[in-house]
């Protein structure tokens, strides 16, 4: 008896042993194929949506990724630092949209298709202005031609209007398509130091202030310069249109924005619609935060739209999209991971589990399909709505030197410290003398008076 | 003899040449990178010549002139507090017996506090929106105030955070320097019926200038270096009202690439200095035989 009882514990815990093996087993991390990869990445709104992606390809492939977050400027920096030893530490370096053509015209970046010739740009995701393509011979940013696929965009970051719904609802307004729309409904919220009308980005930062202005200026018809990708240099910083935007802006922010648009952030921007003090922002999608209750005090209140235009240009949204490439400097191995990575990245469970994790996604089917249609994924209409009207700010790699010019100038006029045609005719000789010295041809308007 | 001279020499020697490889060659890199401009074509880096251009470029140069300006402004306005309030701090703390430990700990804690959280600290006190500051305004029926967005007083905002944080450096110096002080001259002193403000005037300041000098250069070379407190509050803004020669350097030479004319930017700035050690250490000579 007892030895019959002995025998069925045996065999229940060898029942139990062999089952636990066989749960192990199956719960076991998958194997890793491919070596482990370096990321250098930039701490954005965005970034806790990527952090979760990639926590997902770690768990689904057995493969790891390392995280090399930094501020915008310090990855800038490190980037630069590693494409230019002899081996780069990161794999894959995220690269902005105002910086990549430095990194592309210096023969730093591998094509991705040298790496491999079956990769390929998932047709469902968007190549944001071909930026994604890199023409040696002919230095042109160009998926036609000789251009070769040299980055996968991994994140939109486009300007996108925030507004209050139920505000909206409670007055019964329509979403505004131009700024004078705008602003007729931002004067009706506008209570400071209660609400304001509209919260504007107007710091001076690497590529701050003069980001958040594009919109107010290409949709005025001004630009910094005449047509980068024509190859026509002319400065227009100081044309009446670029006036015309300009004034749009501190007209806004002087009427019915934050009294210190002028030393207002990214974060700023963001934490007052958080806080329920704007009724409108112009901003890169944070839509997670904003539906969060531990960091929003208006869950379920706030809409999105694209950004308004003026009577003659409709809205258009600068790209500051991020672009994953690989460098030159990377041994083969880690050159393969890292597209392993990349072609993970581009498929719809990625890019629904990307959108999922509060992150804007960079496939059309995505932005597009039937997660739209739902009240969490609101957001998405608006992507998809802006988009199509976003463009390139610069095709130069000299972009950080006239940067420093536009975000002083500009921060200047909208904090009063210099009169806005000052200010623009300053930044109109400043950039001319930069881009003189760097051999283009770049002449100038005349003053505005 | 001939031996004590070669040990001497012999002592000395890894002394120097650590201080040639790290400090001496690097300033000649310095230099001979601030006649080039630096081109990077099939990620290999071309030097450029362009002679005295970098330099040529400093008068100009909007960031730069404001930066010296500002720096200069900061260092002076910052250190004069911290010392006035450093050396007061310390004649209160110097006679108190209770608590002692406790009041001299509260006095250094700012000192101990790293860059970062200061920054943080202080930006969030000066927010317009949300700061501890503006509430007490508001609650005293007042209107918010613009610490950091405002160009007129961005800078007096950012000096009080050094003062804040670096006030507990001159204390620790000062006291230390105070408590050091024979105690027979002060009871001379009183003997002979001095005065509380005379005895600190010709007894006290005379005996501690040579620490008040020390610590004067001390902090004025660290404010001249002021970059972490500006990077975290205005980035140089609002315009230039706060722009920094440190942080004027740093966008020049990392966030725009500029790296030779960022290293005229550098030598330029390591010259201002030196001549400031130079002045302040002669002055400090001078003084020295009246002690």
């Amino acid at each position: 008896m007892i030895m019959k009882h002995l025998w069925g514990e045996r065999a229940r815990f060898a029942g139990l042993l062999a089952g636990t093996a066989m749960a192990a087993a199956l719960a076991a991390p998958v194997t890793a194929e491919e070596a482990p990869i370096t990321i250098v990445i930039n701490q954005s709104p965005w970034f806790p949506g990527f952090q979760a992606v990639v926590e997902l390809y770690e768990e689904t492939t057995g493969n790891t990724v390392e995280l090399d977050v930094n501020p915008f400027a310090g990855s800038l920096e490190k980037q630069r630092t590693a494409v230019r030893t002899d081996e780069s530490p990161f794999d894959l370096l995220i690269m902005n949209a105002g910086f990549f053509v430095e990194f592309y015209k210096g023969g730093f970046m591998d094509p991705l298709t040298d790496i491999d010739p079956e990769f390929k740009l998932s047709e469902d995701i968007y190549d944001f202005d071909e930026s994604v393509c890199w023409d040696a011979a002919a230095e042109a940013v160009t998926c036609g031609g000789d251009g070769k696929l040299t980055a996968v965009p991994v994140n939109p970051n486009i300007l996108i209007m925030h507004y209050r719904a139920d505000l909206y609802e409670e007055k019964g307004l329509d979403i505004p398509k131009t700024w004078e729309e705008l602003y007729a409904n931002a004067e009706m919220f506008n209570d400071p130091p209660n609400m304001y009308g509209i919260s504007q980005r107007g710091q001076r930062g690497a590529f701050d202030v003069t980001f958040d202005v594009f919109p107010y200026i290409w949709s005025h018809g001004g630009d910094i310069f005449k047509d980068q990708k024509a190859g026509d240099f002319t400065v227009t910083i100081n044309s009446p249109e670029t006036l015309a935007g300009m004034e749009t802006y501190i007209k806004l922010s002087q009427d019915v924005g934050h009294p210190s648009t002028a030393g207002q952030t990214q974060t700023n921007v963001i934490q007052n619609m958080a806080t329920g003090k704007a009724a409108h922002i112009m901003s890169v999608l944070a839509p997670g935060l904003f539906d969060d209750p531990n960091q929003s005090a208006v869950v379920g209140k706030v809409n999105y739209a694209a950004t308004p235009g003026s009577a003659d240009f409709p809205g258009a949204t600068p790209l500051g999209h991020w672009l994953a490439g690989v460098p030159v400097n990377v041994p083969d191995e880690r050159k393969t991971a890292a597209l392993a990575f990349l072609t993970w990245f581009q498929t719809p469970e990625a890019q629904e589990a990307y959108a999922r994790a509060g992150s804007a996604p960079v496939s059309r089917a995505v932005l597009e399909g039937p997660m739209s249609e739902t009240e969490e994924f609101r957001w998405m209409k608006a992507m998809a709505d802006a988009i199509p009207t976003a463009g390139l700010t610069f095709l130069i790699p000299e972009s950080s030197q006239v940067l420093a010019v536009t975000e002083l100038r500009l921060n200047e006029a909208i904090g009063g410290q210099m009169a806005l045609k000052d200010a623009l005719n300053t930044a109109a000789r400043e950039i001319a003398e930069i881009m003189t010295n760097a051999g283009y041809d770049a002449p100038m308007l005349d003053d505005l008076k | 003899m001939k031996s004590d001279t070669f040990w001497r020499y012999a002592t000395l020697a890894p002394a120097v040449i650590l201080f040639v490889l790290l400090t001496i060659l690097p300033l000649f890199n310095l230099l001979a990178l601030s006649f080039n401009e630096i081109e990077w074509v099939n990620r290999e880096a071309i030097w450029k010549w362009v002679g005295f251009r970098n330099y040529a470029r400093l008068p100009n140069d909007t960031l730069f002139n404001a930066g010296i300006l500002n720096t200069i402004l900061f260092a002076v306005v910052a250190v004069a507090f911290q010392m006035v309030l450093g050396f007061w701090l310390a004649l209160m703390t110097t006679r108190v017996t209770r608590l002692r430990i406790f009041y001299r700990t509260v006095f250094i804690l700012p000192i101990l506090v790293p860059g970062i959280v200061i920054g943080a600290i202080w930006k969030l006190m000066y927010s317009y929106d949300f700061g501890i500051i503006n509430q007490i305004i508001l609650w005293f029926g007042g209107n918010p105030v613009d610490w950091l967005g405002n160009p007129d007083l961005a800078l007096m905002s950012v000096i009080i955070v050094d003062v804040w944080h670096w006030t507990p450096f001159c204390f620790l110096l000062m006291l230390a320097s105070l408590e050091s002080l024979p105690q027979d001259i002060f009871e001379a002193a009183e003997i002979d019926g001095a005065k509380r403000w005379q005895v600190l005037r010709y007894v006290i300041l005379p005996l501690m200038m040579p620490a008040i000098i020390v610590t004067f250069v001390f902090r004025m070379i660290l404010a001249f270096k002021v970059f972490d407190e500006i990077y975290l509050l205005t980035g140089g803004g609002p315009g230039t009202a706060t722009e920094v020669i440190s942080f004027t350097i740093y966008r020049r030479f990392f966030t725009e690439d500029q790296s030779g004319y960022g290293s005229a930017m550098s030598l330029a700035t390591i010259a201002v200095i030196a001549a400031l050690i130079i002045l302040a250490t002669r002055f400090a000579t001078r003084k020295g035989p009246e002690q």
